[in-house]
């Protein structure tokens, strides 16, 4: 009597390691997909009271922005020599007080130009605070 | 010949897959908005922030991915940075470069109202961005 063999060919992946690589999977990712940080330019800011000192604020630089100029204390400058003549200035000041710097700018000056302006007053050492014109409706009888 | 494939690892994989997609989506999603950041020399790498203001290259506000308006910025930020100490109260300021003064400065004067500490996101100004 003869007996036939009956072969079975199974071709399966080992199941018993799918764990493993899940658990693998995972550290992978969460290693790869770390958040990205974000690149910037920190900035303080004084916060701004609306009855200031007129005397101290007299005796602080002012820098005016409009789209295509910048003055300090009135007196225009190229973006050449703006850095350097506000360092000269602000060398002489040694008072934290006397470092603020007051930045005056157009309703249309851009962004990237105010960028590069405050950027350089930082860097010479300066504290921004911006001066913004208000409105206010006075009503008269 | 009999192939077939494990299912007794679908689990495994349904389960893995969902862990994935709740580590990579952020609850304060603001990728969806269009702004091109402007350039600077000077930048550093910020620590984790508690709030993003973008204000986009339509000039619409957002605080966290929502639109907002400049009025009630103030308040949604307050609410956002809680009682965080200081040097933990990082909100990112992501504006369109050619954002006027008469859009961004306001919204610099209400994120300092709010306490929060302000960081401008930029692009490092690289040769080929000068050109």
């Amino acid at each position: 009597m003869k007996f036939r063999r009956q072969t079975k060919l199974l071709a399966e992946p080992p199941s018993v390691a799918t764990g493993d690589i899940a658990f693998n999977l995972i550290v992978f990712f969460l290693v790869c997909a770390s958040v990205a940080p974000e690149n910037g330019r920190k900035q303080s800011i004084p916060k701004s009271d609306s009855k200031t000192d007129q005397q101290q604020q007299s005796k602080n630089i002012e820098v005016s922005l409009t789209r295509a100029t910048v003055s300090i204390n009135g007196n225009p400058h190229s973006e050449k020599t703006f850095p350097q003549q506000l360092r000269s200035q602000l060398s002489t000041r040694t008072r934290p007080e006397d470092k603020i710097v007051v930045v005056k700018s157009s309703k249309d000056t851009p962004y990237d130009v105010w960028i590069r302006v405050t950027g350089y007053i930082e860097e010479a050492g300066g504290v921004i605070t911006i001066q913004r014109e208000e409105e206010r409706t006075i009503v008269t009888d | 010949m009999k192939c077939e494939v494990p299912s007794m690892a679908m689990g495994d994989i349904a389960f893995n897959l969902l862990v994935f997609f709740v580590i990579l989506a952020k609850a304060q999603d603001d990728s969806h908005l269009q702004w091109q950041p402007a350039t600077t020399a000077k930048i550093e790498i910020v620590g984790h922030p508690k709030a993003s203001v973008v204000i986009d290259r339509e000039n619409k506000l957002y605080l966290n991915g929502n639109e907002t308006a400049v009025s009630s910025l103030a308040a949604g930020l307050q609410e956002h940075l809680g009682n965080s100490p200081a040097g933990d109260r990082t909100v990112l300021f992501k504006v369109h470069k050619d954002t006027l003064a008469q859009r961004f400065e306001p919204v610099i004067e209400a994120i300092s109202e709010a306490g929060g500490d302000l960081v401008h996101v930029l692009e490092e100004k690289t040769p080929e961005t000068k050109k």
